[in-house]
């Protein structure tokens, strides 16, 4: 299942960035964070959607949400250079009106507080919630690691993308989250902390995740624009705009040729 | 020794104004009081009897919403969120998206203030099935002050779309409209407030979505208002005026059909509200009016970009902030010059 799932990353990569370069620019850094993190939770079989659910509550990593989901026959891949047009409903933000998705987000902190909504009313079911590092500024997601804990949600999984950067930056200079895993340990959560693009790892979490008594945090260490090499790392592709003819030529041929 | 002085005068005050109110038999003559809120709680009591998807989330106030016995009764239907009134209005939404109709309570000051943008995106946006009850509206919360005092809600609410805003006058219209939501699909916005009220409301109407109800039918002065500051005026007595007095208690959507039915006959609009000027009903009308082909004369009453302050009757607040008797007489002679 693994090489599937890794066959996939390197297709939905360079779907991905087809998709930012036809459509004239968007949220691509965090988008090649959070894919491997996506294709798992869509491709690893251990959640059936619909019937388990998925909050994307960083709401402005769709562009890799809109790939996986299309890849999983939500939705025709023509759709895909539409995103963020007139009269798509693949906006720059996630919404409902795109076929399989829950939740609309793009003010960040929200999401993880309605999943534990969806988890807390819905006890049979498992409920992923994607949230980013630098949305952990935001004091609701606090309120909410206090509500799950409180409610003891062991159906809802915080899987976050902890690519390190934010829009204006690193998030240790932005606002340091300090120490992450300690914090959601004292606040009753059992927390993992695993390589976001080791598919072995992050399958093994989900699972693991499933079994709890507790609300479940998975801590993906990711890389900011993962397989484009002047991206990775370089808090400016958080939202790229006009990307010139020779950067996308330059990573493309990085994708196509990356293992 | 000054604020000794003006608290002198006010207990002054208050002595005055109780001996006027039982000259005249009350606020209003022959009417009974009863709790907004508490007919809020036990009307939840009730139908939660019947309907199990019912659920709250609580912000902690659940003994100042009268929610204790839902809570006691249905303890796994009472979502207590602490104060945390973010977290709680998108776990609201959440839950709605399990099929269960949420209402979300606490004060207006922290639901629908604190977190509205919560609001517009988790409940609106998402199309969630949550009705927003919010308590201790207005001036009317009286001594808890200025921070308490929520002036600003109906306009945070009325600006959202697929929101719809409703304020009862008094307890029996809040037993109906908590009826009438509870069977809705769509998202609301309840605005109570704290002290006992009046009941005016007449039993035999029905509370309709979009519905204003005339509690007083008259020819030379339509008068436009929601929630009890508008019973006050079913007693104001002032020369041989007679007064049309419309209960805007649906205040999105609002009732464009009965205001301009009333103002085409009588030509004069006063809007009282307890709310700031802003983004209020007052706002509403004027633009509706403004669109119409009626040009009446028009005054709003109305809190006028001003904070509130502590005071031990509200009445007191009202006459300070423009809402009092005299304020409307003067209103009343301007529009009828």
């Amino acid at each position: 299942m693994e090489t599937s799932l890794s066959s996939l990353s390197h297709s939905l990569r360079l779907q991905l960035l087809e998709m930012i370069y036809q459509s004239g620019g968007g949220h691509l850094g965090g988008s090649l964070s959070s894919l491997d993190l996506l294709i798992a939770v869509y491709f690893s079989k251990i959640f059936r959607f619909p019937g388990d659910h998925f909050v994307l509550s960083a709401g402005h990593l769709c562009p890799a949400l809109y790939t996986v989901l299309s890849s999983a026959g939500f939705f025709p891949s023509d759709f895909l250079t539409s995103y963020s047009s007139f009269n798509s409903p693949l906006q720059g933000h996630v919404s409902t009106d795109v076929p399989g998705v829950e939740y609309s987000s793009g003010s960040l902190g929200q999401g993880l507080s309605f999943a534990s909504g969806l988890a807390l009313g819905d006890r049979s079911r498992s409920v992923v919630c994607l949230t980013s590092d630098g949305e952990h500024q935001e004091g609701q997601i606090w309120e909410a690691a206090m509500f799950a804990a409180k409610y003891k949600l062991g159906n809802l999984i915080n899987l976050i993308d902890y690519n390190h950067y934010q829009i204006d930056g690193a998030t240790d200079d932005i606002m340091p989250l300090g120490r992450l895993a300690a914090k959601y340990i004292q606040f009753g959560w059992t927390v993992t902390t695993i390589d976001g693009h080791n598919f072995p790892q992050i399958v093994k979490a989900l699972k693991n995740a499933q079994k709890s008594d507790f609300p479940n945090c998975i801590i993906a260490k990711t890389i900011l624009g993962k397989g484009i090499s002047f991206m990775q790392y370089d808090y400016h592709y958080h939202d790229v705009k006009n990307l010139s003819e020779s950067l996308y030529l330059r990573a493309k041929n990085e994708l196509e040729n990356f293992k | 020794m000054s604020w000794k002085i003006s608290n002198k005068l006010q207990i002054n005050n208050l002595k005055l104004r109780s001996e006027a109110k039982s000259a005249s038999g009350g606020i209003i003559e022959n009417c009974k009081l009863k709790s907004i809120r508490q007919s809020f709680g036990d009307t939840l009591y009730r139908l939660a009897k019947t309907n199990p998807s019912l659920y709250v989330v609580d912000a902690d106030l659940k003994s100042s919403l009268f929610l204790t016995k839902f809570a006691q009764k249905f303890p796994k239907r009472f979502i207590e969120c602490g104060v945390a009134e973010n977290n709680a209005a998108s776990v609201a939404a959440g839950l709605a998206k399990t099929g269960k109709t949420v209402f979300l309570s606490s004060f207006s000051c922290f639901s629908p203030a604190i977190n509205w943008a919560v609001i517009k995106q988790s409940i609106c946006y998402n199309h969630a099935n949550v009705k927003i009850i919010g308590s201790h509206s207005g001036l009317m919360s009286g001594d808890l002050g200025a921070t308490h005092q929520m002036l600003e809600d109906v306009a945070l609410m009325r600006s959202l779309p697929n929101m719809q805003v409703f304020a009862p006058i008094d307890a029996l219209e809040t037993e109906k409209i908590i009826t009438t939501v509870s069977r809705s699909p769509l998202p609301a916005y309840i605005r109570l407030v704290r002290p006992p009220s009046p009941l005016v409301f007449d039993r035999k109407l029905p509370f309709t979505i979009g519905k204003s109800h005339l509690l007083k039918s008259g020819s030379d002065l339509t008068v436009l208002g929601y929630g009890p500051i508008l019973s006050n005026f079913l007693n104001f007595k002032f020369l041989n005026y007679k007064f049309e007095i419309v209960n805007c208690s649906s205040l999105k959507p609002l009732d464009p059909e009965t205001i301009l039915k009333s103002v085409k006959k009588t030509g004069r609009v006063l809007v009282l509200e307890d709310h700031q000027k802003s983004g209020g009903l007052g706002e509403a009308v004027a633009s509706l009016l403004l669109s119409s082909d009626l040009h009446p004369k028009f005054a709003h009453l109305a809190v006028d970009n001003r904070f509130g302050q502590s005071a031990k009757d509200y009445n007191d607040l009202y006459d300070h902030y423009g809402l009092g008797s005299a304020d409307i007489q003067t209103a009343i002679n301007k529009l009828m010059k």
